[in-house]
């Protein structure tokens, strides 16, 4: 997206360690903030409320699915609203997003509403915790919709903001009504939906704050999803993967094998967060940069010799981002497995868990390494490619847990193999795109339509 | 120009698809003209069918796209076996939607991989590139194109497409904004590969009434089928094309923006321009290399067409031809004209032809509003408009901006006997003319004629040998884009009526021993013959 991307250009251009920051802190909100601050609210509620286990590990539960379940089937909506208001932005038709999103977001609280009922029903919840925990899941869909379409349109201080204050008040809120009006579960729940009612509320007045008065109420937004269907199914495959198998080795091995397997998987994740960051930061500002100019030195005449450079560029970049990513990442994975055996203990899972922990590390930092790939492609607009990779990880993550799951051996091990084979595959398709950019970029257009 | 009889035409076979069709003795291809544009090449054409009865022949139209031509403008005459249309471009398609564009795109992407799998030797690119790249457009060109082993997806979407287009770039046109070089690319090749695709038109003998696109399809033809192939310009295609290009608009010429229109013809040279340029002069190369003769009109055009690569000893020199008014009454032509008929009042001074920016109506307008500022005339403007309206709508503006619209009038198409009787003196300002069917019927009238040094022009008026010039002038031949030349014609043949008198006289005399459309006829008859007969021999 280009408006972040010149924001976050210009901290860096500031030319400080502060600005520098900064950027990076807003890469790590932008990607990270929602699950990272809700993981940290359900982490610290679980601290602060151990003498009330019972009725917290019910909501916990709640929780974890309503996030699960919410980032697998908004991602599709959100990967097309995104594109679709990007390429409203592009077009500076910027008066066909607010009507169109406006749709998608009833259908979303609708939709979310409905799937929050499905599962209170699914999960036997007491009335008291399905009466709140319908309108939050419709609450958190909304929020990932408003987030997909606000990082591109709106200053990353406001989603800052946004879930700074909601995160914060949710812990707060769930930990006082919970205590004030003792309703147990239900309690907690209410006060968490208060905090993320806060940070929707902050996420749709600043998305209202940059869209203009008047809209187009004509915009229809349906034929983006028809035409950016495999962006849909890449975002839908590339999610779906994050929890298959978790699912998988709840149905092989049993409800606590799959919580043991979950938590590991879960901090293992925490590892990622310097990686996603530096690629957010990095994809945003130097890759897009290289990327826009090929295009306007395109638009205003280049000749061969220079579209050529211009392409060896952006391959120079991609390949610089993809080795800084690794570099990145194997730092924090280093990182992550030498202090295993403490990070293990701090969470209060019991050291069996420690060899299995730096498995997960290696595995959450292919499967970041893959969605760098993806992310490169879907720059070039090779969505069938990402498609592929997505596709591979998902294939790859569902079988190989299976498989090492039947037979014995630790899930995390499948995991690790599928999210290699997966970035090694991203790995070839976009080196081979890089060698064909200028071919890919001709032809591939069509010829004779408007 | 006749109007087309509906019921005849209904009754005609349109035949767009020539298979199995009757061989016609000839296969006159044409571009963008007969029957569905009126004008002087199409006047010739239906001139040339109607004079050989005893020949069938087929015609092949060569459109721009289906749909941009109207209703015929000729009725087929009764030896017209088929008519059939060859289109460069397919018509303009609809915008898409989301779901359009993203079944387009797999549509290419799906073309893209099947393409890549295929060895890449195709011969048609081989021609294409020692075509631009390499200068050539002699026979081994032609016989890589006649191949047609290049589809037109290979060529829009192919990776050696692409690998030609980047040599194209490198050695042809470096500096050239590769985008647009893309679409130009695309632009000139696509409608070529249509051509190589067309299904062959069978007949004894091809004759193209032009180089180009229906040179290169009949160079391909005669190729093919073996069959020889007779090519009569009237004027140089490659040189009215490069006049065009010289002001086309939608070429940019540098960096940052398309270039604004030129208001003159003066040539502009830029690696876009040049590839245009080079392309249309390769098509008329292929079509001179297989011609078995070359026919043009004049001196002047023999020499162009040698400078552009046709063997000289092809080349012969047929003058168009007219029917004398008096052909029916021959003695007319020899009766000197009535000088005390020419009117004392205001001089009409008709330009006659259509109105297309290549007949630079606009120096004739300002010509006419010089004029006016000396003398009184009263000037005509007789020809269709519709095949660029905006030109027209352009000149009509300048007339009415100058405010001249009392004396300079627009009066659309006319019947040749209602447009001479009426005037007194005809104008043309033509940026490009091979040898003007209108100077020929204006002396049948008697009248002088102004024009441009173009074409055949110069020696249809001052004479080509001797005793040709020993009739003296028929009108003035003034430059190109010079109106007040133009002017000073007009005024000094307004303010004397004598001279006016003996230049119609010189043109009448001019036409009756030269120009007579008999002898362009019987030249034509003893061509096809030679050419039939020669097919006939080779085949025994």
């Amino acid at each position: 997206m280009a408006g972040i991307g010149w924001k976050l250009q210009r901290m860096i251009d500031h030319g400080s360690l502060a600005g520098t920051i900064a950027a990076y802190l807003t890469g790590v909100a932008v990607t990270s903030a929602p699950w990272l601050l809700t993981t940290a609210v359900l982490t610290s509620l679980r601290i602060v409320s151990r003498h009330a286990t019972g009725a917290f590990e019910g909501v916990e539960r709640f929780l974890t699915v309503v996030y699960a379940i919410t980032v697998v089937v908004s991602a599709p909506i959100h990967v097309v609203v995104a594109r679709y208001t990007a390429d409203r932005l592009y077009d500076r038709r910027v008066d066909r997003i607010a009507a169109p999103l406006r749709r998608a977001a009833a259908l979303t609280v609708v939709g979310f509403a409905l799937i929050g009922a499905a599962l209170v029903a699914l999960l036997h919840l007491p009335l008291p915790l399905a009466l709140v925990g319908a309108p939050l899941t419709a609450i958190i869909g909304a929020q990932w919709l408003m987030l997909s379409v606000g990082g591109g349109l709106m200053s990353p201080v406001v989603l800052l903001r946004a879930f700074g204050i909601g995160a914060p008040l949710s812990l707060f809120a769930a930990l006082v009504v919970e205590r004030a009006a003792p309703a147990g579960g239900a309690g907690y729940l209410a006060g968490f939906a208060a905090g993320q009612v806060v940070t929707l509320a902050l996420l749709v007045r600043g998305v209202a704050r940059v869209l203009p008065a008047a809209t187009d109420e004509t915009s229809p937004l349906w034929p983006a999803f028809v035409e950016y269907r495999l962006l849909a199914l890449s975002a839908l495959a590339y999610y779906v993967s994050i929890w298959a198998d978790k699912i998988v080795v709840y149905v092989v091995m049993g409800g606590d094998a799959a919580a043991f397997y979950a938590a590991i998987a879960a901090v293992a994740w925490f590892s990622v967060i310097p990686a996603f960051a530096w690629i957010y930061v990095q994809v945003e500002t130097a890759f897009y940069q290289r990327f826009r100019s090929f295009y306007v030195e395109l638009e205003a005449g280049a000749p061969l010799r220079e579209l050529k450079q211009h392409a060896e560029l952006i391959s120079t970049e991609a390949k610089r981002i993809l080795r800084g990513a690794a570099a990145v990442q194997m730092a924090a994975t280093a990182l992550a497995i030498a202090a295993a055996p403490r990070i293990v203990a701090v969470v209060g899972l019991s050291p069996d868990a420690t060899p299995l922990f730096r498995v997960a590390a290696l595995g959450a930092g292919l499967q970041v390494f893959s969605l760098l790939e993806v992310l490169l492609l879907t720059y070039f607009d090779l969505r069938r490619d990402a498609l592929v990779i997505c596709g591979c990880l998902l294939i790859g993550v569902t079988t190989l847990t299976s498989v090492c799951s039947v037979i014995g051996w630790p899930p995390v091990i499948g995991h690790l193999f599928a999210c290699a084979v997966s970035s090694l595959l991203g790995l070839a398709l976009v080196r081979r795109r890089l060698q064909t950019l200028v071919l890919d970029t001709f032809q591939s257009q069509p010829f004779g339509a408007a | 120009m006749q109007a087309a009889d509906p019921q005849a035409l209904a009754a005609f076979s349109v035949a767009d698809e020539p298979v199995g069709a009757v061989p016609a003795d000839v296969c006159l291809l044409v571009e963008g003209t007969y029957p569905f544009v009126s004008g002087g090449v199409s006047s010739w054409v239906h001139d040339v069918i109607c004079g050989h009865p005893e020949l069938k022949f087929s015609v092949l139209y060569v459109g721009s796209y289906p749909g941009a031509h109207g209703e015929p403008h000729y009725q087929l005459p009764e030896n017209v076996v088929a008519l059939h249309r060859v289109f460069c471009q397919e018509a303009a398609l609809a915008p898409l939607d989301g779901a359009g564009r993203a079944t387009l795109r797999e549509q290419i992407r799906a073309l893209r991989t099947e393409i890549d799998a295929r060895p890449s030797s195709s011969r048609v690119l081989a021609g294409l590139e020692r075509m631009h790249v390499r200068g050539e457009a002699g026979a081994e060109v032609l016989a890589a194109l006649a191949c047609n082993d290049l589809s037109l997806p290979e060529l829009l979407h192919g990776r050696s497409s692409f690998q030609l287009l980047t040599t194209i770039a490198e050695r042809v046109a470096p500096d050239a904004p590769f985008l647009d070089l893309f679409w130009h690319y695309r632009a000139i090749f696509a409608p070529v590969l249509r051509l190589l695709a067309a299904p062959t038109v069978a007949a004894r003998c091809y004759h193209a009434v032009a180089t180009g696109y229906a040179g290169l399809l009949a160079a391909l033809w005669s190729h093919r089928t073996g069959r020889p192939l007779m090519v009569t310009e009237h004027g140089i295609y490659a040189r009215e094309r490069d006049m065009e290009l010289a002001r086309a608009d939608w070429i940019r010429d540098e960096a940052g923006g398309i270039s604004e229109p030129r208001s003159t013809w003066a040539p502009r040279i830029s690696p876009l321009r040049r590839l245009w340029s080079s392309f249309f002069k390769g098509l008329s190369r292929i079509a001179y290399v297989q011609a078995r003769h070359i026919i043009t009109l004049s001196d002047v055009n023999r020499t162009k067409q040698i400078a552009d690569g046709a063997p000289p000893e092809k080349i012969e020199i047929v003058p168009n031809g007219v029917a004398l008014r008096g052909e029916k009454l021959q003695a007319v032509a020899e009766t000197p004209p009535d000088i005390g008929a020419v009117p004392a009042h205001r001089l009409r001074v008709g330009f006659v032809g259509r109105v297309v920016p290549i007949k630079d109506l606009v120096t004739f307008v300002r010509a006419c509003d010089i004029a006016l500022g000396s003398v009184q005339i009263e000037a005509r403007v007789i020809g269709p408009t519709e095949e660029d309206p905006g030109y027209a709508s352009r000149c009509r503006q300048l007339v009415a901006r100058l405010g001249r619209t009392n004396w300079i009038q627009f009066l659309g198409p006319m019947p040749p006997a209602k447009i001479y009787g009426d005037l007194d003196v005809v104008v043309l300002t033509s940026f490009s003319e091979g040898q003007p069917l209108v100077i020929l019927e204006a002396y049948t009238w008697g009248l002088p004629v102004i024009a441009t040094d173009v074409g055949a022009c110069r020696e249809m008026i001052e004479g080509r040998g001797d005793e040709d010039r020993g009739i003296g002038p028929s009108g003035f031949v003034t430059r190109v884009a010079a109106p007040k030349e133009t002017a000073a014609a007009i005024v000094r043949l307004a303010r004397d009526p004598a001279l006016r008198a003996r230049m119609g006289a010189a043109g009448r005399r001019r036409v009756t021993s030269y120009y007579q459309r008999r002898d362009m006829l019987a030249r034509y008859r003893a061509l096809y013959e030679s050419l039939i007969a020669s097919e006939s021999t080779e085949s025994a």
